[in-house]
């Protein structure tokens, strides 16, 4: 067992643990998008930054890779994290408005603006995916190629891979092609979250036999 | 070759390999680092290798074939000792004189290195500055030895301290003499190189690796690269003793696959190596065991990341992934990895060799020894830089890369490629370490220095390193990848016109969030371009956002054609070139005119701005000779063909609007404001129109019938001229507010030549410039006399000059300059001319003291200068040599160093704000403090051309209009792009560009000292149209030919 401070409390962690796993075992919140239990952890979202150390030499890491040292001391919500965690949001928004998840996710955060240009994106390339088809269905069927701007999931040459059994993993732990926020189409609609306000994208009229199980739309709500 | 089975083997090698060594040996040295190759250093080489065959020269010359020396501008480049003489630039037919002046032992005087300030002739190699003033540890045996053969490395006494290392140190010994010598890593992060191997050395485990991080993807840096290729043995050296100290059996060099000169020298050198048993096993006997293995990196930026860098060393996509743990703890394999920049490496034998304390004199305390700068860009002298750590930027810039390009002003530089930032002219000072650098949002990086000047545009560098990271970025962090995709979209925005200044904010929150929340190293300095061009240069993004301007002319749709954009009244110069190739004379006239209400004026004195920034002479030809142009158009067309258009606003005739002074400014407004229907009443001093047009500038160059006519033709019926009334004196600006003039615009000039401040300034005999001018062009009085001396260096001493040598009784002229020609801010054709004329001109002199006999002027003390340290401005200061003080005799003494505005007192204008000699205007509305009342021209500027005054009188016209119907006075900025369509001429019509340019003819100077006629003539048609064909036509990218012009050209379009 190593000790360690997490938001000003001493806490406990077992050895080998990362910092999500020690906040979440401690009840403190951190959200995530390409972390998942049973999965290697990734590090790509960095919606789970926290900060570690103290004055000048602190800084932000993402909580799911680092692992719980002696003595660290960690703040899952100080106003850096709370500020990068906005504009990585807000990012998320500008790329993939109509994914639910993150939508919900930036709602909570109290995300009310993207000032990008707005892009309308399918993936966000967290990698959820590639890990689950390779960790969980031993398929290792797709996976990344490219870098940077380039960069995109998909099974190598997008052939169909000898090695996919169509199991559809990928598809349930993806978290912008599930529930998809269809805006101003409500035949397709799978919420009626923003019924309930007055945004500028619904007729409310078409949204009220839809179940609303979900925060309030903020792609409704940005430009 | 015999494997060296001992350390006393090597040591017996050595010495038998010295003992031969001929300190007078004749030699030539051919530098065949890449760089060089490319400007062809293989023919040199091939050249003089098949001289000395046929001559038989074989036995008495060497020839050496080097890896790079540094002085990549100079290739291809030979140097011969023992004169060590160098042979930049040279051409495979020099090679005969070169070889015949070595075996003489003399020098090709006319091939040496001339310093480009002075133009002596560096005969030692040493002795040009580019050389003399690093402090070359690596790179000077670079010069010293052949890549590809160990000899030369023995010679220089190679692979000593693989052995002493072997024999006299125990691990925990070289890495405490390391931690002594204060090495930190050089490949940017700067951390201590001993600590690093402390931790790999403590970790457990029999296997352990070092590498050498040879994956230099910076633009602009080279220096690993270099060592590379030039010295090989180096860094196997360091890296055997690394891996000795770490406990580690084998090594990786992870190399760009784009060296293959680098690859193969080192491939070259490793099997070498290998052979004299210096790695392999059993090395020298002792037992260790320790060889290198090559890794071709995959070209992608993100591997010289060290984490990257060991999973592509293991096979697999090179990303970075979280530390801890470092690589020190878990590397390649799971298993410690020790990994160090090359120039670290490299470094690592010189320690050993020299000891730890003499190493770590050099450099500052907390970092010993030297660093290699690449030093590109806007530079004279591009190449390797190595000098001590914690030397000056400007040390750097300026000493040994020899300052700017000529005509250009530096204004930052990159460093540290793109994780690192810009740093300021006016940061030059400071030191070149890791910490400062750091603090000033740079960073040391691999050590690239790409060096800026005007024509850089830094909104434009920023975006290019972000579309480098944001394709270079691995992506797997979505901050990184996203959000250099987000900072390059804003910044294009901002290049394109379309910025908003809140963007500006949000470039800084996003890109202080990429630079908080990625993971490794590329994504935490990713932001550092935007954010330090951001924090220095904010001025710059906010002119692009704002006023829509590229000032360096780099953004093409802010700026369009660049000598439109350059022209301050936005002249449509390349439309009038384009007119005057298809001979529509007329057209070009208008063209002019529309913008120009003083086309003829400009078509002689303008400082063309327009042919400053023309592509042609960006692209290293003759820019367009645009005045010519337009003179030749003025010259033959009658002023009358332009029409100006009127559109009166309603309500207009019943204002009255005051012009305080009719030079070009006043006059230029007053047309503006009676094109729009106002009164105006134009007050000028003076008992002339014109201004600094007839007061400052001579006849010869502004012919006064020509003059007279222009400003004639500007007075309409609704511009009243009343000249001899005196600001301050027949009335003030309360008075005119009183009289009911809705508006006044000053634009009297600066007529004040500044003083300097030596006693006896007011002696008979001592004139200001502005005085002496004004005597001579409104009254024709002659105030120079016998030796006349000028003090100056601009226009305006030039001018004087030129008039005083045109006057009776004066017998020499001589101006006196405190710095050099170079930096003279005259016109160049106007100094020119002066000389012809026979003007002398003293130069590096300061006046110190005036001496009069019966209160007349009789001598002037002067002293020398040299020149210091760079200023400000960017150029070089000057500094007086104590105890070089002379006289000279002089009866007239003309001082021009500067003109500034009389003071306007509270008591002629109540509210009106002065400072430097100028009054305080918005420099976008030009409103004075006091409502009503603006102010324009040199009065606000201070001394400037002619063609910014008239375009503060077109903009006061704009805006008091604006204000007289009450509007808004700022006006949403346009860029002024081309809009009108010029049919080009068929390509076989069109003239190379390469042509010499169009040059107007001019009076002998024998014939023009005599009288003030005007020296310079009109250019012949031929010339014109010749000239104005060389055109690149840069606004055919902006126009599109319009539907239906084939059938306006049958038709028979244009005046010819």
């Amino acid at each position: 067992m190593i000790t360690l401070t997490l938001n000003g409390l001493t806490v406990e962690a077992e050895n080998g643990s990362t910092l999500l796993e020690v906040a979440q075992f401690y009840g403190f919140p951190i959200p995530t998008l390409c972390h998942m239990e049973g999965l290697s952890p990734y590090g790509a979202c960095r919606l789970c930054l926290v900060e570690i150390g103290e004055g000048a030499r602190s800084r932000l890491v993402s909580s799911c890779t680092y692992r719980a040292e002696e003595g660290l001391k960690v703040r899952t919500a100080s106003s850096r994290v709370v500020r990068t965690r906005k504009m990585v949001l807000e990012l998320l928004l500008g790329s993939c408005p109509q994914s639910k998840t993150i939508q919900d996710l930036a709602a909570a955060h109290g995300v009310r603006q993207q000032r990008f240009r707005q892009e309308y994106e399918d993936c966000i390339l967290c990698g959820l995916c590639a890990r689950i088809c390779e960790q969980q269905m031993m398929a290792n069927a797709i996976g990344f190629r490219g870098r940077g701007e380039n960069r995109t999931m998909g099974a190598p040459f997008d052939i169909k891979s000898d090695v996919c059994r169509l199991c559809g993993a990928c598809i349930y732990v993806c978290p912008t092609c599930e529930l998809r926020c269809t805006f101003t189409e409500p035949e397709k609609a799978i919420c009626g979250g923003c019924a309930n306000l007055s945004p500028p994208c619904v007729h409310a009229d078409k949204f009220d036999d839809m179940m609303c199980f979900m925060n309030p739309c903020v792609a409704c709500e940005i430009e | 070759m015999a494997r060296l089975r001992s350390i006393k083997e090597l040591q017996g090698l050595q010495r038998r390999i010295r003992s031969r060594l001929d300190q007078r040996e004749t030699l030539i040295t051919v530098c065949a680092g890449t760089a060089c190759q490319a400007c062809g250093a293989n023919d040199v080489q091939r050249v003089i290798k098949r001289r000395l065959i046929e001559r038989d020269l074989v036995d008495r010359i060497r020839l050496r074939i080097t890896g790079c020396h540094g002085f990549c501008e100079m290739g291809p480049f030979v140097v011969t000792e023992p004169q060590s003489a160098f042979y930049p630039k040279i051409d495979t037919r020099d090679v005969p004189r070169i070889v015949d002046a070595l075996l003489a032992d003399e020098y090709v005087e006319d091939l040496l290195y001339r310093d480009p300030m002075t133009d002596a002739a560096c005969y030692r190699r040493d002795d040009i500055p580019f050389f003399a003033k690093q402090h070359r540890t690596l790179l000077g045996k670079n010069q010293r030895l052949d890549p590809i053969r160990l000899f030369g490395y023995f010679a220089q006494g190679g692979y000593e301290s693989l052995g002493r290392a072997l024999t006299e140190f125990t691990p925990e010994g070289i890495i405490d003499e390391i931690r002594r010598a204060g090495l930190r890593g050089r490949g940017g992060a700067g951390f201590p190189t001993a600590e690093k191997w402390e931790m790999a050395r403590r970790q457990a485990g029999v296997e352990k690796y070092v590498v050498c991080n040879a994956d230099e993807g910076d633009p602009g840096a080279y220096m690993d690269r270099s060592i590379l290729e030039g010295n090989p043995h180096s860094v196997i050296e360091g890296m055997a003793i690394g891996g000795l100290a770490v406990g580690a059996t084998s090594g990786f060099v992870f190399v760009r696959q784009e060296y293959p000169l680098a690859v193969k020298h080192l491939l070259i050198a490793l099997r070498l190596a290998r052979e004299y048993g210096l790695l392999g096993t059993n090395i020298l006997g002792t037992g260790f065991d320790f060889d290198v293995e090559i890794v071709k990196s995959a070209g992608a930026f993100v591997c010289g990341e060290e984490t990257a860098l060991i999973r592509c060393v293991e096979g697999t996509v090179g990303e970075p992934r979280q530390k801890p743990p470092f690589p020190t703890e878990k590397g390649i394999g799971g298993r410690p990895t020790c990994i160090n920049n090359v120039e670290t490496w490299a470094n690592v034998p010189e320690i050993i060799a020299v000891g730890a304390d003499e190493f770590a004199r050099v450099g500052t305390p907390t970092s010993g020894g030297t660093k290699v700068f690449s030093v590109v860009g806007k530079v004279m002298n591009t190449g390797l830089v190595e000098v001590p750590i914690g030397t000056s930027i400007k040390e750097v810039v300026y000493e040994i890369g020899g300052g700017p390009l000529y005509g250009s002003k530096i204004k930052a530089v990159q460093i540290g490629g793109p994780s690192g930032g810009c740093v300021p002219h006016r940061e030059f000072d400071l030191p070149l370490s890791y910490d400062s650098l750091e603090k000033a949002g740079a960073m040391m990086g691999s050590g690239g220095m790409i060096v800026m000047d005007d024509d850089t545009c830094m909104v434009d560098v920023a975006k290019y390193f972000m579309s480098f990271l944001k394709q270079e970025s691995c992506g797997k962090c979505f901050t990184c990848r996203k959000g250099t995709q987000r900072l390059w979209e804003i910044l294009d925005d901002i290049t394109r016109g379309r910025g908003r200044l809140e963007q500006l904010d949000l470039l800084e929150e996003l890109g202080q969030t990429v630079a908080d929340s990625s993971m490794c190293g590329l994504g935490r300095s990713a932001a550092n371009p935007v954010l330090s061009t951001l924090r220095y240069f904010r001025d710059e993004y906010e002119r692009h956002i704002v006023d829509k301007r590229c000032d360096a002319y780099v953004c093409k749709e802010l700026t369009g054609a660049a000598c439109q954009a350059a022209c301050p009244v936005g002249t449509e110069a390349w439309r009038y070139a384009a007119l005057i190739a298809r001979g529509e004379y007329v057209e070009a006239y208008r063209v002019i005119r529309e913008r120009n209400p003083f086309p003829s004026v400009c078509a002689r004195v303008c400082d063309h701005k327009c042919e400053q920034q023309c592509l042609l002479g960006a692209a290293g030809q003759q820019p367009v000779a645009l005045r010519a142009l337009k003179r030749f158009v003025t010259d033959r067309v009658d002023p009358s063909v332009h029409e100006p258009e009127r559109h009166s606003e309603p309500g207009a005739a019943e204002k009255r609007v005051a012009v305080v002074g009719a030079g070009p400014a006043g006059l230029t407004t007053a047309h503006g404001l009676s094109l729009k229907g106002y009164r105006t009443t134009v007050f000028e001093a003076e008992d002339r129109p014109g201004g600094m047009l007839i007061s400052g500038i001579p006849a010869y160059r502004l012919p006064r019938d020509v003059l007279q006519k222009e400003i004639d033709a500007l007075i309409d019926e609704n511009v009243t001229l009343c000249c001899g009334t005196r600001l301050g004196r027949d009335f003030t600006v309360d008075s005119l507010l009183e009289d009911g003039y809705d508006g006044v615009f000053l634009a009297l000039g600066a007529h004040n030549s500044r003083r300097m401040g030596i006693d006896g300034e007011d002696m008979a005999g001592v004139y200001p410039s502005i005085e002496f001018l004004k005597a001579w062009n409104l009254r024709s009085e002659s105030l120079a006399s016998g030796k006349v001396g000028v003090i100056g260096g601009g226009n305006s001493a030039i001018d004087a000059a030129r008039v005083a040598v045109r006057q009776a009784g004066v017998s020499e002229v001589t101006v006196f300059y405190r710095r050099t020609r170079q930096e003279m801010p005259a016109y160049e054709e106007e100094i020119e001319g002066a000389l012809e004329e026979g003007v002398k001109l003293e130069l590096l002199v300061s006046p110190v003291g005036l001496f009069g006999k019966k209160r007349r002027l009789a001598e002037v003390e002067f002293v020398k200068n040299e020149l210091g340290e760079v200023d400000a401005g960017g150029r070089r200061r000057p500094v007086p040599k104590p105890g070089s003080e002379h006289r000279v005799p002089l009866d007239t003494l003309i001082v021009a160093i500067g003109e500034q505005a009389a003071s306007i007192g509270p008591k002629t204008c109540a509210g009106i704000e002065m400072a430097g000699g100028a009054v305080v205007v918005d420099e976008r509305t030009l409103t004075t403090k006091r409502p009503g009342v603006f102010a324009g021209g040199d009065l606000a500027t201070g001394p400037n051309t002619v063609i910014a005054a008239i375009a503060a009188g077109w903009r006061a016209a704009e805006v008091i209009d604006r204000y007289l119907r009450g509007r808004d006075l700022c006006q949403a900025a346009e860029p002024r792009l081309p809009r009108a369509y010029v049919e080009p001429l068929a390509a076989e019509e069109e003239v190379q560009f390469a042509a010499p340019r169009a040059k107007a003819p001019t009076a002998p100077a024998a014939q023009r000292v005599h009288n003030f006629d005007e020296v310079e003539a009109t250019v012949t048609v031929e010339d014109a149209s010749r000239e104005a064909r060389r055109c690149l036509r840069c606004d055919l990218e902006f126009t599109e030919r319009p539907q239906g012009a084939d059938a306006l050209r049958k038709a028979g379009g244009g005046d010819r």
